[in-house]
């Protein structure tokens, strides 16, 4: 009886051993391996949230494939373009209207009860139901439209593709170019590897352009004389990180720049005069490789970030 | 009742055989997992023929591996599990997508001071990327092969922090075409397969273009 129960462990045992054998030979995983060469980027994004002076309210979706430009009127309405369409919101991300367009709206902008849309290489005008008043023709051979802002009689155009700024009437007669290097007047050129290019109108009426390739703004007036410019490349939190940013800006109603930036995602606040003030939203609060948080800023002076990975408006408060 | 002891004596006997035997076969097979084939197979000719033909057999072919970058993550092992040292998976540049920016995310070391040369800014571990000035604000990036490990540390600063113009890639004039790939048993994102020959390289941003230099031949985009 003995013997039996012995035969029997080891043929048991037998029967394990070979089991182990066979899975260690055929079925474990090899052990990961450690990269000696692991570029940690998620470092270089790591921030102490607590130190912020903004909160996130509640995002709101605008409902549409590919969401690239946002902007805001002066009673806080909201304007959002992307993909095929346009929506119009309240205050607090309420649909009030929406329309269709007839490709990849880049940018948006809304003056004098007119919609200004950026369709890739050249710009459309809708009124506030959303019938188009106009198709502007194409700004240049391989223009690709990523803001406008209209001054009075004036409306600017940043054509990424042909790295210029371009000055027209609201009538779509062609002013003036803007931002061609010119060594007699000191203008460097813009520089913009990727298809980031914005531009703003100031609180004196004077224009900033983005030069993201050179990590600054650049100011200029309506003619297009270089007044003065700022900005450094860094990827700490006081300059522009990357090869080139800011992607996005916005003026808030003192005058300071509100600034987005890819690579290393996150918004942050200039003064006037160009000197770093503080961080708004962290790179933690954003997908990883996300690009082209457009920016605007509301008669509340609340900052919106539209984000094209979430495909949300998001909304950030001064606490 | 002996009948039954014969019978269990045999079955322990036969037991022990077979482990044995399993024992044994799975030391030749793991001795054959880190050997110097490279096919990877045991097929002994190069012992019996001095030499091996089965190599140059594969290369004429009429695919050859690749890994997508799209897929790849950087995870290093392009650079430790080629059956060649360096690897044949280099750091390749696709100008056209690049910015020629001064502040390379593939070249610079993210806590640089000052955008110069020196070794003690450079990411690359091996210095095998060379930066030349073009014209203000332009810099060119250059890879230099014969240095090039293929650790992909490059790649993961440029795609982050640029335009995603530096990339990995199988070089094919290096490459053996091994019947199995090692890197390709190893990779965490799969994301090695066999592409034609006639377009052997696939290249993020712009599709399967030649790169010069290759067995594979093509003409020179690059
Ligand atoms: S093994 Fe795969 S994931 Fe790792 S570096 Fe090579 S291609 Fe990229
Ligand atoms: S960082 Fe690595 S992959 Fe890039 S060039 Fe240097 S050795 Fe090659
Ligand atoms: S096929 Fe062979 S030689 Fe080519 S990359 Fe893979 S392991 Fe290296």
């Amino acid at each position: 009886m003995k013997s039996k129960i012995i035969i029997i462990a080891a043929i048991v045992m037998l029967i394990a051993i070979m089991g182990y054998m066979a899975w260690d030979l055929f079925l474990s995983a090899p052990p990961e391996a450690k990269n000696p060469w692991e570029y940690k980027v998620g470092d270089l994004k790591r921030v102490d949230s607590s130190i912020l002076n903004y909160i996130e309210m509640k995002p709101f979706k605008p409902e549409m494939e590919e969401v690239h430009g946002v902007d805001v009127d002066s009673s806080g309405t909201i304007y959002v373009v992307g993909k095929n369409r346009v929506g119009i919101f309240g205050r607090d991300g309420n649909l009030k209207n929406s329309f269709p367009i007839s490709g990849i709206g880049t940018c948006i902008t809304m003056r004098n009860q007119l919609i200004y849309v950026g369709i890739l290489d050249h710009i459309e005008l809708f009124n506030m139901s959303g019938d188009r008043i106009k198709r502007w023709k194409r700004t240049a051979p391989g223009s690709v439209i990523t803001s406008i802002a209209v001054n009075g009689n004036d409306v600017f155009l940043a054509d990424a593709g042909n790295k210029m700024v371009y000055r027209y009437t609201a009538a779509g007669k062609l002013l003036n170019r803007i931002g061609q290097k010119d060594t007699v007047q000191n203008i460097p050129g813009f520089v913009i590897p990727s298809p980031y290019f914005d531009l703003a109108i100031g609180k004196d009426r004077t224009l900033w352009v983005v030069n993201p390739g050179r990590h600054s703004f650049e100011h200029y007036t309506m003619e297009g004389h270089l007044l003065n410019s700022w900005g450094s490349a860094s990827n700490s939190t006081a300059g522009f990180c990357g090869c080139c940013n800011p992607t996005n800006f916005a003026l808030l109603n003192d005058g300071s720049f509100v600034t987005s930036e890819k690579g290393i995602e996150r918004i942050k606040i200039y003064s006037n005069e160009g000197v770093y003030r503080e961080l708004v939203a962290t790179p933690e609060m954003f997908a990883e490789g996300v690009k082209g948080l457009d920016l605007a800023v509301d008669p509340q002076g609340r900052i919106l970030v539209l984000d094209p990975a979430k495909n949300q408006v998001r909304v950030f408060v001064r606490k | 009742m002996p009948t039954r002891r014969v019978f269990l004596q045999n079955l322990i006997r036969g037991g022990i055989l077979a482990g044995l035997g399993l024992l044994t076969g799975s030391l030749v097979f793991r001795s054959r997992k880190g050997g110097t084939c490279r096919l990877n197979i045991s097929c002994n000719a190069c012992s019996k023929n001095g030499s091996c033909t089965l190599v140059p057999a594969f290369e004429t072919r009429q695919f050859v591996w690749q890994l997508d970058p799209s897929k790849c993550i950087q995870c290093g092992r392009c650079a430790t599990e080629c059956v060649h040292t360096p690897s044949a998976v280099k750091c390749v540049h696709v100008y056209a997508m690049c910015g020629y920016c001064d502040l390379c995310g593939g070249y610079f070391k993210p806590d640089t001071k000052t955008l110069n040369t020196g070794a003690e800014n450079q990411l690359c571990p091996t210095s095998a990327i060379k930066r030349s000035f073009i014209e203000d604000p332009f810099f060119e990036y250059t890879i230099d092969e014969n240095l090039c490990i293929g650790c992909g540390k490059c790649v993961k600063g440029c795609g982050a922090f640029g335009n995603g113009s530096l990339q990995l890639q199988i070089r094919h004039h290096i490459c053996d075409n091994c019947n199995e790939c090692a890197i390709a048993r190893k990779c965490p994102a799969g994301a090695f397969s066999r592409v034609p020959a006639t377009s052997p390289y696939l290249l993020k941003g712009f599709g399967k273009q030649p790169l010069s230099g290759d067995k594979t031949g093509g003409p020179e985009s690059f």
